[in-house]
């Protein structure tokens, strides 16, 4: 099995040969690969060095944290490149951008109304949260859309507040 | 003089679980209180006896001053030792205990009272001829306008600070007159979300600023001694994240060291402290210092003058608290070695530090030479996002700073916690740096000097092993969702794939 996967911008073709050997980029290593006590923690043996890592998966993204390096990596079979790259990166921009809440915690205030423009880095909402007021800002500019929550509302991680259209 | 033979500790978290310790070693029975969300918390398992406060949120449990002295009269607790943070710092819980016979390991109310108001604080040790840094050191409750009109006169930059504030919060950097309404108002609005108090002060920004404390201990017969300071310039929005012991800024200078010590010692004797306190001051390029603020409890830090002294602490504030004297004169302390210790906090380094929450599924502490771990949480432990994101504290002991260094570098690649992000990617980051090991930082280096980001030029930068990890469990993955999706066309027998099945999810 063939994989095209991304770290940083650079594009490694891993080649799964067997259950002892990979391919990466054409040279060929020998693996031994196992998780450890039924958790996200792998160890890996390349070539007689090991490696101890946490690898979990987050919005569409691997990322691998070991020896204090996070490596976020999108990692595609050869079909589900071609099939992204056939639809191209359209659309993203003029999409609406909702607001979802990074933690768990109280939203402290809404400083901006519905209708209301916003440019890139303006404060859309206070949060708190572990006893730090957190300021969350726009990615970009736009018109508030739908305010979904309210000073003193409890949130959830992942919540939606608002958006910004 | 009392035995105390039964203390309670009023906090939660690594703190606890650090005095529980103490009270243990000294053969004193505890108990522990906790609100809902710490029912299977370290602190309520180590004790020997637990009561609930109430709901999670601290309004409710760990700040119920009232509740608290309840359950220590119920219990016959014979004093109430109260951390940091919650009710440590406040004057009326102190002079509550006293007035119901209950020991308060601390500082008098009238100490509290008389450092806890920072405005206070800085005009009773400047006139104990202790420099201060220049700012407004009128009564601490101007309005808008007054602050704006004494800006100037101060120069920027500049700092607003909560007058009942501590830990960098309801604290804003103000570089111009134009910014400056807004962040006055965003400081205001901290402050008094975290302390109930929304006035603030302004304070001349000390450019190059290295921030060093000093322990002091002190007794109820008016001996006072220091045990050597702490380096904590390694800050973030105004939080520390790490703390040294010697400062390297000060490193073989005793003369300096000690002149530092005698003025904190004046500066306690100013306000007849008693108990454990830090002086902390702002030390300049040239070595002027200037007094910051005190903080009248146990610090967060307290463990790496632990390790270089000997000398324990919390131990001592039992010791005091039961009118003892202190155990060492100041001639008998010295400082043996390195000690560093790194905060491990539940939050993301590579998203803006912010705060993260989750249930702890696998952690493997570093153990080994050298190595102290404070901690209150263990595997299954969910890090809620009612409390401060401190889950524990990485300390180790070196004969040299180099050795120190070498050895947080060895123990952080050995710290795992899986379940949540914390900062442990940072301080490893941190390690390598040529400018913290040469020491060449003050408290504005990890905003302006350093990025967890610069991971290329590392020698530990391995991404072709990053990928083969991450398409390797990605693969077992996919192949995983194919065999359930398939299940109706397997081609192997139920029972060889069920077997198959169960091996892939061990």
């Amino acid at each position: 099995m063939k994989y095209v996967t991304n770290i940083e911008e650079h594009d490694y073709t891993v080649e799964i040969l067997d259950d002892h050997h990979v391919s990466v980029n054409g040279t060929t290593y020998e693996i031994d690969f196992v998780p450890v006590s039924n958790q996200p923690v792998y160890s890996l043996i390349v070539n007689g060095e090991s490696f101890d890592a946490h690898v979990f998966y987050d919005e569409d993204i691997w990322q691998v944290l070991f020896q204090g390096n996070l490596y976020t990596a999108l990692v595609e079979d050869e079909r589900e490149k071609r099939l992204r790259l056939s639809l191209g990166g359209a659309a993203s921009e003029r999409e609406e951008f909702l607001l979802k809440a990074p933690m768990p915690g109280m939203v402290v205030s809404v400083p901006v109304q519905p209708g209301q423009t916003v440019k890139k880095g303006d404060v859309l909402l206070i949060l708190e949260s572990m006893k730090m007021q957190n300021e969350l800002r726009t990615p970009r500019d736009g018109v508030v859309g739908r305010v979904r929550v309210a000073s003193g509302d409890r949130v959830e991680k992942k919540d939606t507040l608002l958006s910004v259209e | 003089m009392p035995m105390f033979s039964k203390v309670l500790v009023a906090n939660r978290g690594e703190i606890a679980v650090r005095i529980l310790r103490a009270c243990r070693e000294l053969g004193i029975r505890t108990v522990a209180v906790y609100s809902d969300a710490d029912r299977q918390s370290l602190h309520v398992r180590y004790a020997d006896e637990a009561y609930r406060l109430g709901p999670a949120p601290s309004r409710e449990s760990y700040l119920r001053g009232d509740k608290i002295l309840s359950i220590a009269l119920k219990t016959g607790a014979c004093a109430i030792h109260p951390g940091y943070g919650f009710l440590a710092e406040r004057a009326d819980f102190a002079a509550e205990c006293q007035a119901n016979g209950i020991v308060f390991i601390g500082p008098p109310p009238s100490a509290i009272a008389a450092m806890g108001d920072k405005a206070v604080a800085r005009q009773t040790v400047a006139r104990a001829g202790v420099a201060v840094v220049p700012g407004t050191e009128g009564d601490g409750s101007l309005n808008d306008e007054e602050l704006l009109a004494l800006a100037p006169q101060i120069g920027f930059p500049l700092l607003v600070k909560a007058v009942a504030g501590g830990g960098g919060k309801g604290m804003r950097e103000v570089t111009n007159m134009e910014e400056m309404p807004a962040l006055v108002t965003a400081a205001r609005r901290e402050a008094e979300a975290s302390f109930g108090d929304g006035n603030v002060y302004l304070e001349k920004m000390v450019e190059g600023a290295r921030h060093i404390e000093v322990q002091i201990l002190a007794d109820g017969a008016g001996n006072v001694i220091h045990l050597g300071e702490r380096e904590c310039s390694i800050q973030r929005r105004h939080q520390k994240i790490l703390e040294e012991s010697p400062s390297p800024f000060i490193m073989e200078d005793n003369d300096f060291r000690q002149k530092l010590g005698a003025v904190a010692v004046r500066a306690a004797q100013a306000v007849n402290y008693e108990n454990a306190g830090t002086i902390e001051f702002l030390v300049d390029k040239d070595k002027n210092f200037y007094f910051l603020e005190m903080n009248t409890r146990l610090q967060v830090e307290h463990p790496t003058t632990e390790l270089v002294t000997g000398v324990d602490i919390v131990k001592e504030q039992i010791r005091i608290a039961r009118g003892r004297q202190l155990h060492h004169k100041q001639e008998d302390i010295h400082m043996k070695g390195w000690a560093i210790e790194c905060r491990i906090n539940a939050e993301d380094p590579y998203n803006n530090f912010i705060p993260s929450t989750g249930r702890i599924t696998h952690t493997l502490l570093p153990t080994g030479p050298g190595v102290r771990v404070d901690t209150g949480v263990y595997i299954g432990f969910e890090v809620t996002p009612f409390y401060d994101s401190l889950i524990s504290k990485l300390i180790v002991w070196g004969e040299t700073r180099g050795e120190a260094i070498l050895r947080m570098r060895r123990a952080l690649d050995e710290y795992k916690i899986i379940g949540l992000r914390t900062n442990i990617p940072f301080h490893q980051r941190l390690m390598d740096s040529h400018r913290f090991m040469g020491t060449q930082y003050d408290t504005r280096f990890v905003e302006e000097r350093f990025s967890i980001h610069a991971a290329e030029e590392s020698k530990t930068y391995h991404p072709e092993i990053a990928a083969i990890m991450a398409t390797l469990v990605a693969h077992q993955q996919a192949e995983r969702a194919a065999h359930v999706i398939q299940r109706g066309e397997r081609d192997t027998s139920n029972w060889k794939w069920l077997g198959r099945w169960e091996r892939l999810r061990k």
